[in-house]
């Protein structure tokens, strides 16, 4: 008896939130297909009424095009270079002896508590003074070093001690007979790690990768402070979502249509690699 | 091998923080630089702005953390059973979380706002006064917070609901048969084998929460007077518009030390846990 009521209370208070977690996008929905007259209206009313000029006007508000690609290429490119460090170094890490590992394999893990927001402020500075790009001279000084380009964008990315974990975790469990045949066969360190590792890394590399890509993606304290002084030229989607915020008369439902197109993108690769986002999260936080 | 990630290692994550450090002595503002011994350390203890920042800060994080705790390991246990329906609610209380803090707080800007918002629309429908939410300087701060617990849910849940997974089923079985109920399986068995991932999440969560900065800045700005303002907000602030990078290296190892305090006490707490059981 008490079992049965337990379990319906149970999916009635899930029931509750699963509605209450779903009610903003369902607002996001209808207001981007409503007119300004029914948002400014004092009636409830939750539903669209299919205003699906919205879209296009909010989509040529600013080059949307050029926002999205440019999004997509510093995620993509910051995503899969990452990955493939990130690997290598997690399988050095599993697999290989040098002096000073322990000390090394530590760091990594000071590393992947640091907020990045703690380093804002010198990371900046570094982009800006690094030498001999963007007008600087030998010692960084004179230009604007990669302040305002996508390398400038990516470049805080690639690191990602979490990504190094994650993998040696992963190869550790490996067995050691691979590298010993590989050794025979005359395959170097390098080759073991490319040709037989990576291939063998699919499920760990979809994990590590669309964490990396949400989390990029999503990204926009950097993109912010590194576009802080420039054109706009490299404006990502999140930056530019903001721009809707920033006039006198706020359109909420053109800026409601930009953030479910900026959002459905994060939707459809979370829906596909649904189980490897998960198995991402996880990684980090079990340790048995 | 390891050479490439070293490399991005030291450049852009121990670079700067030893640089944080460094320049927290120094008044550098991009053009000049002196050292001025801990003269910032002690301005920021008596900057109001950055007293109210940490206490905002901290208030956010308590007031976010415990329900979060609560709700997502409620959540945790209502979902855990394998059938399709329980996929799709698992998927929809994630979504929040991989959804982007700007879009978030673009929804929720609208939901909040006084004039057109959903929330006041609500409350005149049920004939309760409209209210002004994020332009309410003793409102602002809980707005954000019920916001966060919104987002973050999915995250504690999927969490838990590993930590759930892994106590064996006979446990429960025993436990039935032994003619404990519901309520007594969930304080007995259940409470007790996902202590270990609440330190865990206790320590992700508040380093999330010292973090946070983008819904300030794209809510509220740190108002109204001040009342949403938070530790990172005002180093952004201090760094970007009024460019003391001294200055706000200062604040930036502050809240380093902060967050290295909060993970090295969770982890002394975890250890001590593994310690005592390892006695009995």
């Amino acid at each position: 008896m008490e079992s049965k009521w337990f379990r319906r209370i149970g999916s009635a208070v899930l029931l509750i939130s699963v509605i209450i977690t779903a009610f903003p996008f369902w607002v996001m929905f209808s207001v981007s297909l409503q007119t300004m007259q029914e948002i400014y209206s004092h009636e409830l009313n939750l539903w669209p009424s299919f205003q699906w000029g919205n879209y296009a006007e909010a989509m040529t508000n600013g080059p949307w095009g050029r926002y999205i690609l440019n999004s997509l290429y510093v995620t993509a490119g910051s995503t899969l270079i990452s990955l493939f460090i990130n690997a290598m170094t997690g399988y050095v890490f599993a697999r290989m002896q040098f002096p000073w590992k322990r000390t090394l394999l530590v760091l990594v893990l000071i590393g992947m508590m640091i907020p990045t927001q703690v380093t804002l402020v010198p990371l900046f500075i570094l982009v800006k003074n690094l030498p001999l790009v963007g007008g600087n001279n030998i010692l960084g000084m004179g230009g604007t070093g990669l302040v305002d380009t996508y390398a400038g964008l990516m470049l805080p990315f690639i690191a990602g001690s979490f990504g190094v974990f994650m993998c040696r975790q992963f190869y550790i469990m490996f067995p050691k007979e691979l590298d010993e045949a590989a050794k025979i066969d005359g395959c170097s360190r390098f080759g073991t790690f490319c040709r037989i590792y990576l291939p063998l890394s699919k499920a760990l590399l979809a994990s590590l990768g669309v964490l990396k890509f949400i989390g990029a993606w999503n990204e926009y304290t950097w993109p912010l402070v590194i576009t802080n002084t420039g054109s706009g030229r490299i404006t990502t989607v999140q930056l530019a979502l903001t721009a809707f915020r920033n006039e006198g008369e706020i359109f909420w439902n053109l800026m409601m249509a930009a953030t479910l197109v900026s959002t459905g993108i994060v939707l459809v690769v979370f829906v596909c690699l649904q189980k490897y986002f998960v198995a991402g999260i996880l990684a980090g936080s079990v340790k048995e | 091998m390891l050479v490439p990630f070293f490399l991005f290692f030291a450049c852009f994550v121990l670079y700067p923080i030893l640089r944080s450090v460094l320049d927290s002595f120094t008044n550098y503002d991009l053009i000049k630089k002196e050292f001025v011994g801990l003269d910032n350390y002690f301005r920021l203890f008596r900057d109001k702005t950055f007293v109210r920042s940490v206490q905002n800060t901290l208030v956010y994080a308590a007031c976010s953390i415990v329900p979060l705790m609560a709700l997502g390991l409620i959540a945790a246990v209502l979902v855990n059973r394998q059938t399709k329906i329980m996929y799709a609610a698992r998927a929809v209380l994630m979504y929040p979380y991989v959804t982007s803090m700007v879009a978030v707080s673009m929804v929720w800007m609208y939901m909040y706002d006084p004039n057109n918002g959903i929330f006041n629309k609500l409350l005149l429908a049920v004939g309760l006064d409209p209210q002004k939410f994020l332009y309410d300087p003793d409102q602002a701060l809980w707005c954000l917070i019920v916001m966060n617990i919104w987002k973050y849910l999915g995250y504690v849940m999927i969490i838990y609901l590993a930590g759930l997974q892994g106590v064996p089923k006979d446990l429960y079985e025993a436990a039935g048969i032994d003619g404990a109920g519901s309520w007594r399986q969930l304080w007995s068995i259940t409470l007790p084998s996902v202590r270990p991932v609440s330190y865990f999440l206790m320590t992700t969560l508040c380093v999330e929460c010292f973090k946070t900065f983008d819904q300030v800045r794209l809510m509220t700005n740190g108002g109204p007077v001040n009342a949403t303002t938070t530790i990172t907000y005002q180093i952004y602030m201090r760094a970007f518009s009024e460019f003391k990078m001294g200055y706000a290296s200062a604040m930036s190892v502050v809240l380093l030390l902060i967050v290295l305090v909060i993970t090295l006490v969770n982890l002394k707490l975890g250890h001590q846990l593994d310690d005592e059981r390892g006695g009995n």
